[in-house]
């Protein structure tokens, strides 16, 4: 973009001191980038203004204000009459104009979607489903681990291990898991026609699952949806599209990606791996200070009303974004935040976000991470980053690692 | 020592439980309700770092 089409973005409300010169797609470490650190990049921030307006914030190239601390993210998120998650994002690429359930809808509404798919993945729910997690896990490296001594970590662990559990938890077998996954790599890194194209066939797919448990319900997520009742009547066709649509663009990317930073951390940081390998007690906190260094989304909502925000003139219809990377290294909440600390205590970072639409697959994602972590450790040996291989890092819409290839001896 | 819980404020992060399962009780969905929470002797320090876990600030301690 040039100079004066930015300018052109930057709505008259918006104090010239007030524009940062920093975005999360087109800043430096948030294009693609050799060996990367695209988290520890936005530490810069909290030397910057509280909130701030970036040009060009969003993957449609809108301008967004920036809320870089904890403290007032968490007004934002818990907040959401002011601040309305309505944006109709995915139906929007297609064209469409509906939201997702229960991510796009704003209190009140929302609370009777989220009470109904809560109880299907709340903590205790996520124990009983720990051993099919871990038994996808082993099958998955241990096929990585007869096929040689290295792999590509996103290709052949991090992104088929998060389909598969997935796939697992709308209640159906993984004889289709290698097709799913070239879909999921399409909708993650495909140019935008071939994105939207992934997004058609998921559809496709989940419609047709939809309609073989309305006609046939089993014991699984799809069967519980188009059973379940909302105000006192069963779901419509649209309504379960919109659930199922949002739990798959929710939990597979984003699992992925977190396994996927994790493992590039582990891979240049051999003492800390024999650690966890040693000592696998420690997986719990130290996946949680993981989390915490490299969450990989940025909840964005619209204001709904004229508000200031730590000095920030927001007015209604701008959109306000709350990057869990630069609250997750806020000094003020966390003591030598951009240390990475594996026994760190006291971690209340908020790679999940805040407020209602706190991620419902936070317990399960929780779980998939330790024990994806954990068998890898076991299984694998010692890894590194392939020699002569280099993998790329990136920002934008979810963060994450590329060209990640491991091996070990 | 006791633990005021905030029902309206708890969006079921369930990291109190995470840190004192026997502390604090989830219902189905995963939340904690409304409650005042009698911390056994013994517990304060585990009671302290579970209302510190708290992402939402939903949890006040209440030092008798």
């Amino acid at each position: 973009m040039t100079a004066t089409a930015v300018q052109d973005s930057i709505p008259a409300h918006v104090p010239p001191e007030l524009v940062g010169s920093f975005n999360f797609y087109t800043s430096e470490q948030m294009v693609p980038t050799p060996m990367g650190d695209p988290q520890a990049a936005t530490s810069v921030l909290h030397s910057g203004p509280p909130v701030f307006y970036a040009p060009n914030n969003t993957r449609n190239g809108e301008g967004t204000w920036v809320v870089v601390r904890a403290e007032d993210q968490r007004k934002v998120l818990q907040d959401g009459v002011t601040f309305s998650s309505n944006r109709r994002l995915f139906a929007s690429a297609l064209g469409e104009d509906w939201p997702l359930i229960p991510l796009e809808i704003d209190p009140p509404d929302h609370a009777k979607w989220r009470s109904l798919l809560n109880p299907l993945l709340s903590p205790k729910r996520v124990v009983a489903m720990e051993p099919i997690v871990r038994e996808r896990a082993v099958e998955i490296i241990e096929e990585i681990r007869r096929s040689g001594n290295s792999c590509n970590a996103m290709d052949d662990f991090c992104l088929p291990y998060a389909v598969s559990v997935f796939l697992q938890f709308l209640g159906i077998g993984t004889e289709n898991l290698r097709t799913f996954v070239d879909w999921a790599m399409d909708q993650l890194h495909g140019a935008p026609d071939k994105r939207t194209a992934a997004a058609r066939r998921f559809i496709a797919w989940l419609d047709e699952l939809q309609a073989e448990r309305r006609k046939r319900p089993s014991d699984d997520f799809m069967s519980f949806v188009t059973q379940a009742e909302v105000d006192g009547r069963r779901m419509t066709e649209h309504e379960v599209r919109a659930m199922s649509v949002l739990l798959l663009v929710a939990g597979l990317d984003t699992v992925a990606a977190a396994v996927g930073f994790d493992l590039y951390y582990l891979a240049r940081h051999p003492e800390q791996q024999t650690l966890l390998r040693t000592e696998p007690d420690r997986l719990v906190l130290a996946a949680e200070e993981l989390l915490r260094a490299y969450p990989t989304v940025t909840p964005t909502r619209k204001a709904t009303v004229d508000v200031e925000l730590a000095g920030a003139p927001i007015k209604a219809g701008d959109l306000v974004a709350c990057p869990a990377m630069t609250a997750n290294r806020d000094p003020a909440e966390f003591a030598d935040p951009d240390s990475i600390i594996l026994d760190r205590e006291d971690n209340r970072h908020v790679a999940f976000a805040y407020g209602v639409h706190r991620c419902l697959g936070s317990h399960l994602a929780r779980r998939e991470i330790v024990i994806g972590l954990e068998e890898w450790l076991a299984r694998v040996g010692p890894f590194r980053i392939k020699e002569g291989t280099t993998p790329i890092t990136h920002g934008g819409f979810v963060f994450g690692v590329k060209d990640l290839i491991l091996a070990w001896d | 020592m006791r633990i005021r819980v905030d029902g309206a404020k708890c969006q079921g992060n369930a990291r109190c439980w995470a840190l004192a399962p026997d502390m604090f009780e989830l219902n189905d969905e995963g939340y904690m309700e409304e409650a005042v929470i009698d911390v056994p002797d013994g517990d304060q320090e585990k009671a302290s770092r579970a209302v510190r876990a708290c992402p939402e600030r939903a949890l006040t301690l209440i030092d008798d």
